[in-house]
């Protein structure tokens, strides 16, 4: 009852997360569009205050890459979200070890790994612009959590699909 | 898989049907299919010795090692 419960709110938690990620994604993408062919002073406000500005003063060039990153990065958590989401859907408790739910928790785990990687790449380019006098204190690419996470996920999907193999075992045990 | 499940044999020997061994044996009729194709990974001591009762034979009359 009470973890029915609990998966219940996580349930509703990952689609408030999906929702917002995806307007965070659409939000930065229309400033960023803005910023590029209308008006440079979007780039002050990408986003709830998210200011880039000082990268475009920068050079057009970088600031369109590190945008470009995040609007990457955050489209990728969408659908990291959007997997979570899947996941609670064909979750079922009396029936835990099903192919589709290791499918799942192993798409999660590839696809966190793909963000760390890009995250990665993220923070190694905006390095190099902090050496040209960038202010990136605002831009925080999490490459190593989501890596960290990736490796936790890939142990899950492990012991997922060897409960899967188990319980097939046992149904086939007369 | 060189373990071979030879039940069909026995129950044509005992001229006993799938339905009437199910019902004595205690088994579904699809469990005891699962057994009879040699599609089930493993058979508990409390099966195999209900089988071997209703069938009167021995576990060596049912599985059967070919290579």
């Amino acid at each position: 009852m009470k973890t029915n419960l609990i998966m219940k709110v996580m349930n509703v938690i990952f689609w408030i997360i999906l929702v917002g990620l995806c307007i965070k994604t659409g939000a930065i993408l229309t400033s960023f569009l803005v910023s590029i062919f209308v008006n440079p002073e979007a780039a002050k406000d990408l986003y709830l205050g998210f200011d880039l500005f000082n990268i475009y003063e920068l050079g057009l060039s970088s600031y369109v890459k590190v945008v470009s990153f995040l609007i990457v990065l955050t489209g990728m958590k969408a659908y990291l979200a959007f997997l979570a989401v899947k996941l609670f859907m064909k979750f079922d408790l009396d029936h835990p070890f099903n192919k589709n739910v290791t499918d799942v928790i192993s798409k999660i785990g590839y696809f966190a790994l793909s963000i760390g990687i890009v995250a990665l790449v993220a923070d190694d380019y905006t390095e190099g612009i902090v050496k040209r006098g960038a202010d990136i204190s605002q831009l925080d690419w999490g490459a190593h959590e989501f890596l960290f996470f990736a490796g936790i996920i890939y142990i899950l999907a492990l012991v997922f699909k060897r409960g899967v193999e188990m319980q097939e075992e046992n149904q086939l045990t007369i | 898989m060189p373990i071979v499940v030879n039940l069909d044999v026995m129950m044509a020997t005992r001229k006993m049907s799938l339905n009437e061994l199910s019902e004595k044996v205690g088994l579904t009729l699809s469990n005891l299919s699962i057994l009879k194709t040699g599609k089930a990974k493993a058979v508990r001591f409390s099966t195999l010795e209900a089988i071997c009762q209703v069938l009167e034979c021995q576990p060596g009359d049912i599985l059967e090692y070919v290579e």
